[in-house]
């Protein structure tokens, strides 16, 4: 059978030495446990395994950057031929799979025979390279057994998503690596190592592309709540309304055993390690992986649970919220009481704590005043007022402390935006599951108190509690944000 | 005789008034004033207008003249806050609506909140020149709830933000200048516009404003006058909106002089839109005027009167096209024009034959064949300016001085004249004001024909006229008592015998004898002691005047509030005691006085620290003068100018004594 003209992209990893023997081998591999696995078939693997390791990330680079493109359209070159798949061929494949697991077991089992020996402490570093080599095999298992299931899609050849799913170009990367050439088993590996650090941190950067949107549509609300960007035609998505209780629930991940509440998935997985082993596993503690979309998901618009809100579903002239984010800054911005006094003005309230800290930012720092004693950041706002309202005129700052507030104001903004910038970069960041996260596992105060990050304006480690989104939201809240206290201001 | 007096001192006082009511010039008001009690107190009563040059009689005269309504402070020397506070705070002067406070620059709010707490219904103030006022100053006029009129050209500190408190506080505003008050922006005028409904006239000249203040004000419905020089911002769609706005029936005046980016489509928009205008003035704004512009001219009344186009190009076509259209014109400004020729002016000036001031400054190819057009056509001319026309003649002189009984001002200056043409300008005796610079060829023949004939001069410019001696001058002096201004810069042949002369025009005010270097101590001590109302005086490069001349000055001319002894060897001592003395001096300029040490200048400028408000003072002093001196200066409004210049040879080399005879 030859493979190539299968149009399979996926049979064979890391069988370097034997493609004939790759399908059906003919002898199970490393039946002898004192063998060391550099002396066997995985020896190249390994060896190249262990330069990938050093090199993976490096070598990764410019494969996806200057490689990915022509791979990307010899893929699609051959969409056609992936359309009509064999079932045989998948037959051999998940054989192939089977007999591959079969191997990492052997493998395993080796090491706990040595373990019983007493061999442990001899050959430690020799055990160091098995279980590299185990979880490098187990790597690749799950490369292949995504890419096998990939060629099932139909909705594989489009690669519409405009993020690049990392199941795609992985797998056309893999496949057509394979087919330009098989011997070159070393460069193999070393792809494949860095196709899965790569996959991960594709993930990442989806995510985190997908929460910059949020942030987007967010500033957007912030802006006007008239203007939410797309016009949707009513009936073109699906409306959700979540109620009033969820959405004012501080945490959203909730343990099932003890019922513990956490803002942070990644928190709650950390949390489950205390309910038993199982939930030790990398498997049960890696991130739930994004399922590939097989279809354009419907677009999901939500309502506020508010009657008579023009937010509401029930409303003439409903305006959907966008995003979940949306809906609860909305819902406690326009239905719940300001909670939050700004403790330098003593006299701003907000209830969403993220636009206390914007204002925190700013308060003081208003040099339009009116008359009327209303403060302003903009002239303009400020003449607009004094237009508008008969007999108020721009107050004149006092005469002789002008120049000296003025300066101390400036050298104040500018400490304000450095603690900014850094806040921003902590954010993004620690925007997944960081080390500091990890730490504080659950929402407790207190808990960085030592580090003292409190006093830098650290978006999402604040003492408050608040859901795990608001991170991100506080850490780029320097934008949307000063706009948003503007309008605070125009309003009153 | 006695019995007379006596009966017109027992006229009531109510007859008196009515009596000075009729008596306009002010040396016969002293006299009426001195002639006993009650006609001073006649007097007193009568008096509206009032100007004060001494902060030291302030107080006094306003308590003594409690009636008046106009109050002039432009002169009044060290005025400062402390002195206008104790004047008008205590409501000494009620009945006043206008205080002129131009260049006070020692006045701040803390003054001028207490003029307006005294004087509550005040109309008008101005403002125009104090560099240092700012919001605070102009937010203490705001509370004048009444005030109609207001002056801020050149008033620096002033922002959007002391406009919004005018315009909040002076919701009756008629006349507002902001003039270079460059911080106020398009906000400033947006908001002016909103609260002040009632604005008449509007200088926006110099500001940094855009097209979005032209719409704020086309909502004007009572504007008549708009001027905006020099706004680079401002351009044809800004003028389309004036065209659009609301003041199609009010707009007289419009100055757009000096911005460059309005073209004559966007003029002629003004122009169609507008067809009350009267004055319409387009300086240095296009290089060339389109007919199809010109032609709008057409509609606009018959009282359209005053046009200015300085710097344009005017052909003959041009030219008369504007005389088809404009044939009400009065005043017609064409300087620096180019391409204007005999042919054109004639053709203009056949339809304008009211025209009374013609501006042909820098019109190079004007001959006599011009003059004679206009004197032809224009019997009523007034004013006829020709400098550096050097082309014409003493034929076309000898035209206007003929046809032009009521010529009142001629400039000549660069002209290249001669005593004939003068003898034929010397027909016109109704001249007021006669500017004959860098014209060499006069002589004192040339002098005389004007002494002899026009005896109403008030204004001779000599500048550079070497040919004049001092038989020049006494001819002059004997027909021309009323000169109030005499310019003889350079003319080298004048000396101290001159200056006898001179010292006979009692009504001299303005002097100036730069590089006249044959005068002595004894010339100037005879002006000092003749010209008892001299107020300017530049003695500038009068090397040969001794420490004697300045010791007279100190003594006489008290008046003095502007002098310039930039080069004269004046000693130390006396500097001192000159600017001790002159107790209204304000500006002083004392480039390289090589005989003056640098105490000695400290010394100086300690004597007149509160009274003066400009400075000039060679820059290798900077470094010298004691800080504190200077910002001492500067705080009371005081504006030092430093002079970079060598010092000339021969004042390296002159003697430190006094070179006095």
């Amino acid at each position: 059978m030859d493979l190539k003209n299968t149009g399979v992209s996926i049979s064979e990893s890391s069988s370097s030495k034997a493609s004939s023997s790759s399908v059906m081998p003919k002898t199970p591999r490393n039946l002898n446990p004192n063998i060391p696995f550099s002396t066997t078939q995985f020896g190249t693997s390994n060896l190249c395994f262990d330069s990938g390791a050093n090199q993976s990330f490096h070598a990764y680079q410019p494969a996806l950057g200057m490689q990915s493109l022509p791979l990307y359209h010899e893929n699609k070159n051959k969409d056609h031929q992936v359309l009509d798949w064999d079932p045989r061929v998948m037959l051999n494949n998940l054989s192939f799979l089977e007999q591959k697991i079969h191997q990492v077991q052997d493998v395993v089992r080796s090491m706990i025979c040595r373990r019983e020996e007493g061999q442990f402490s001899n050959q430690a570093n020799e055990l160091a390279a098995q279980q590299q080599l185990v979880t490098a095999d187990l790597t690749s298992i799950i490369i292949q057994l995504i890419s096998t299931a990939g060629t099932l899609l139909p909705s594989f050849k489009n690669s519409s998503l405009p993020s690049n799913p990392p199941g795609g170009p992985m797998g056309s990367l893999i496949g057509s690596e394979f087919r330009s050439d098989s011997a070159k088993a070393s460069e193999y590996e070393e792809l494949i190592k860095g196709l899965s650090n790569a996959g991960d941190e594709g993930d990442e950067l989806i995510k985190y592309v997908n929460a910059c949107g949020g942030e987007g549509t967010e500033s957007v609300l912030i802006e006007d709540d008239a203007m939410d960007g797309d016009n949707l035609p009513p009936g073109s998505y699906e409306v959700l309304q979540l109620e009033k209780e969820e959405i004012l629930a501080p945490h959203t991940h909730f343990c099932l055993i003890c019922g513990k509440g956490f803002k942070r998935d990644a928190n709650l997985r950390m949390h489950m390690r205390g309910h038993g082993d199982e939930y030790k596993t990398p498997a049960a503690l890696a991130k739930p992986s994004k399922e590939v979309s097989l279809e354009p998901a419907p677009i999901k618009r939500y309502s506020c649970p508010f009657r008579g809100c023009k937010r509401n579903k029930e409303h003439k002239k409903f305006q959907p919220l966008k995003t979940i984010l949306c809906v609860k800054n909305h819902y406690k911005r326009s239905h719940c009481d300001k909670s939050y006094t700004c403790s330098r003005c003593n006299n701003k309230k907000f209830s969403v704590i993220a636009d206390l800290k914007t204002h925190e930012k700013h308060c003081g720092r208003d040099k339009w005043l009116c008359s009327c004693g209303t403060t302003f950041s903009r002239k303009d706002k400020l003449f607009g007022h004094v237009a508008l309202f008969q007999g108020h005129t721009p107050a004149l700052p006092p005469v002789d402390d002008a120049k000296v507030s003025v300066v101390s104001d400036q050298v104040q903004g500018n400490d304000l935006m450095n603690e900014g910038s850094i806040g921003f970069n902590f954010g993004s960041t620690s925007d997944d599951v960081s080390l500091l996260d990890i730490k504080g596992a659950d929402d407790d105060r207190g808990f960085f108190s030592p580090m003292n990050f409190d006093s830098c304006n650290f978006g999402g480690l604040d003492e408050f509690p608040r859901p795990a989104f608001e991170v991100s939201e506080s850490s780029f809240s320097m934008l949307p944000g000063s706009y948003n206290y503007v309008r605070g201001n125009g309003e009153t | 005789m006695r019995s007379d007096h006596a009966a017109i001192t027992v006229l009531p006082v109510d007859l008196l008034i009515h009596i000075i009511d009729l008596v306009p010039e002010p040396s016969d008001r002293k006299s009426i004033r001195l002639v006993s009690r009650a006609f001073h107190r006649a007097e007193c009563l009568q008096r509206r207008d009032l100007k004060v040059l001494r902060r030291e009689a302030l107080s006094i005269l306003i308590r003594c003249y409690g009636a008046i309504e106009r109050l002039d402070l432009s002169a009044c020397a060290g005025l400062d806050d402390g002195w206008l506070a104790a004047a008008l705070g205590g409501g000494a002067a009620p009945e006043l609506r206008k205080v002129n406070l131009s260049r006070a620059s020692g006045v701040r709010w803390r003054g001028l909140a207490a003029m307006v707490r005294g004087c509550p219904r005040l109309e008008a103030v101005d403002l125009s020149h104090c560099v240092g006022v700012g919001d605070l100053e102009v937010a203490a006029l705001a509370e004048l709830a009444g005030l109609k009129e207001l002056r801020l050209d050149k008033c620096l500190g002033v922002s959007d933000v002391g406009l919004a408190k005018v315009a909040v506080g002076c919701p009756g505003m008629e006349r507002l200048g902001i003039k270079w008050c460059l911080e106020i922006s398009d906000l400033g005028i947006k908001l002016l516009v909103k609260k002040c409904r009632d604005l008449k006239a509007l200088d926006i000249s110099y500001l940094m404003v855009t097209n979005k203040s032209l719409h704020s004000i086309s909502t004007l419905g009572r504007l008549e006058v708009l001027k905006m020089v020099g706004c680079y911002y401002i351009s044809d769609d800004g003028l389309h909106y004036l065209n659009n706005g609301n003041n199609h029936n009010t707009l007289l005046s419009v100055d757009v002089s000096r911005c460059h980016n309005v073209s004559s489509a966007g003029l002629a928009s003004v122009v169609t839109g507008h067809k009350t205008l009267r004055k319409l003035k387009a300086s240095d704004c296009f290089i060339e005027l389109p007919s199809d512009f010109l032609s709008k001219f057409g509609v606009l009344t018959n009282g359209f009167h005053t046009l200015k186009v300085d710097g344009s190009e005017v052909s003959v076509p041009r030219l008369k096209t504007i005389g088809a259209n404009c044939k009400g014109l009065i005043k017609i400004g064409l300087g620096k024009c180019k391409g204007v020729t005999d042919e054109g002016i004639s053709e203009l000036v056949s339809n304008c034959a009211g025209l009374k001031t013609v501006d042909l400054t820098c019109c190079h190819d004007v001959t006599d064949d011009s003059l004679i057009a206009i004197a032809d056509s224009c019997k009523n001319l007034e004013s006829l300016l020709l400098e550096s026309c050097s082309l014409i003649t003493e034929e076309g002189l000898e035209y206007i001085g003929t046809s032009c009984p009521n010529l009142q001002e001629v400039d000549l200056t660069d002209c290249d004249i001669d005593d004939a043409e003068l003898k034929s300008l010397s027909r016109c005796s109704e001249l007021r004001v006669l500017k004959l610079g860098l014209c060499p060829d006069i002589s004192d023949g040339g002098i005389d024909y004007i002494g002899s004939k026009c005896e109403k001069l008030q204004e001779l410019d000599l500048y550079r006229c070497t040919g004049i001696g001092d038989d020049g001058l006494a001819s002059l002096v004997y027909g021309c008592k009323k000169i109030r201004k005499l310019n003889l810069c350079y003319c080298t042949g004048i000396t101290d015998q001159g200056m006898k002369y001179v010292s006979c025009l009692q009504e001299l005010e303005d002097l100036e004898l730069r590089g006249l270097t044959q005068l002595t101590s004894l010339g100037i001590a005879a002006i000092a002691i003749g010209c008892p109302r001299l107020v300017e005086l530049d003695m500038k490069r009068c090397t040969s005047v001794g420490d004697i001349g300045f010791q007279a000055l100190a003594r006489y001319s008290l008046n003095l509030r502007q002098i310039n002894i930039s080069y004269c060897n004046i000693s130390e001592m006396v500097l001192i005691r000159l600017l001790w003395n002159l107790r209204c001096l304000q500006d002083v300029k004392l480039v390289h006085l090589t005989q003056v040490r640098r105490e000695g200048f400290m010394l100086a400028l300690r004597t007149c620290l509160d009274k003066l408000k400009k400075l000039k003072l060679p820059s290798n002093l900077r470094n010298v003068i004691s800080p504190a001196l200077i910002q001492i200066l500067q705080d009371r409004g005081c504006r030092i100018r430093w002079v970079d210049k060598p010092i000339p040879f021969f004042m390296r080399d002159s003697p430190p004594s006094s070179p006095d005879p």
